[in-house]
């Protein structure tokens, strides 16, 4: 049997991050949410997930503390990473692709079904 | 793992964090998350498909939502009008303009999941202040908290007296991951000489808090900030009102 594809949501606004749960679990996807850097490590430990919906500026370290992180340990390094941001304009995704970031998504102008199609592309 | 501070933060260096950050830039920024939040709810519900009990808990959402927003933008309208503007102070009873302000919150803390209350202080206390702008400066307080304070915890409103009953303090004191030190002392520093947005937590343009100590100035108060173990406490320092001792 295919195995669900688990996401984890790094989100620390809980709407926002319920709101992608929504939007994923509706399209079959398994979530999991953290709402900080420190979280978010925990979960990737526990849950393995096969792709990391990021948000920037998060409580406490920033997404890039984490994307350091994530880099610095072969079995997390390749987890694909989708930044989902409101400062998408202000990053570039040449810069970020050394850091497992595949794409960056702009939550001012997004709608639900890209959150979607953005995971689906990642894990092809 | 362990998370230590990378240098790759330094990927982002945009305007936004940066310490000359104007007023302008900061409140369109602190405007995009909410704005964003309930644009992508709408097209959420557009979509529809949604059970009648998931469309009620967007939608109140959304309401609560615009509510955080439009009190940033009134916040901001009254904080470009403090020069131009007399305000009256007079004794205000905090411990009532506290009740409220908790009647006030209490629904969006409940849809959060979260409580607020009141810790009262054993003696009745009386301030000298602009009821509208204090209000507005613990409220500000309490939605950082709201959103900056762990799960499942409880957001305090406290009444204080120092200086043996001349200045009377209102804090809110949420529990969430504690400030770095680092974080704290630069607070300090910039409370004391506010002249441009401070940066309390990283995903804060610091809007809210350099509108607070505008509003504590018009009222000679002082606004700051206490670090614990477990979270922290934002206060405004006030003027005791002499008429309690009247009575």
């Amino acid at each position: 049997m295919k195995k669900t594809a688990a996401i984890l949501i790094v989100e620390d606004d809980k709407w926002q991050a319920e709101q992608h749960e929504r939007v994923l679990n509706r399209a079959g996807y398994n979530t999991a949410v953290a709402l900080h850097a420190l979280a978010a490590i925990e979960a990737i430990d526990d849950i393995h997930p096969d792709v990391i919906v990021l948000d920037v500026l998060l409580i406490g370290n920033t997404a890039f503390t984490l994307l350091h992180e994530l880099q610095t340990y072969s079995d997390t390094g390749n987890i694909p990473v989708i930044m989902c941001t409101n400062i998408a304009s202000d990053l570039s995704i040449d810069d970020l692709k050394p850091y497992g970031v595949r794409l960056v998504l702009d939550k001012t102008k997004m709608a639900p079904k890209d959150l979607v199609s953005a995971v689906q592309s990642v894990l092809v | 793992m362990s998370a230590a501070q990378g240098e790759h933060e330094q990927l982002f260096s945009g305007p936004l964090l940066a310490s000359g950050l104007s007023s302008f830039t900061a409140a369109a920024h602190e405007l995009k998350s909410p704005l964003a939040l309930v644009r992508q709810l709408s097209l959420m519900l557009e979509e529809g498909e949604l059970s009648i009990d998931e469309q009620k808990r967007i939608l109140r959402q959304i309401s609560l939502t615009s509510e955080r927003a439009l009190r940033l933008t009134s916040d901001l309208t009254r904080s470009v009008r403090l020069a131009d503007a007399l305000f009256e102070l007079e004794p205000i009873n905090p411990q009532q303009l506290c009740e409220d302000i908790i009647r006030e919150l209490t629904p969006l803390f409940a849809a959060h999941d979260r409580e607020v209350r009141f810790v009262s202080h054993k003696h009745p206390l009386l301030l000298v202040a602009n009821r509208d702008l204090l209000r507005r400066i613990i409220m500000n307080f309490s939605d950082n908290a709201l959103h900056y304070a762990e799960d499942e915890t409880t957001v305090e409103i406290r009444v204080g007296s120092l200086q043996s009953g001349k200045i009377i303090r209102l804090g809110v004191r949420d529990y969430g991951p504690a400030l770095s030190r680092d974080t704290v002392k630069s607070l300090k520093d910039k409370l004391a000489h506010a002249a441009a947005p401070i940066n309390a937590r990283p995903q804060s343009s610091g809007l809210g808090l350099y509108i607070a100590s505008q509003f504590a100035d018009a009222m000679n108060g002082k606004i700051g900030v206490t670090q614990h173990r477990d979270g922290a406490t934002f206060y405004i320092d006030l003027q005791a009102s002499h008429q309690l001792s009247l009575l």
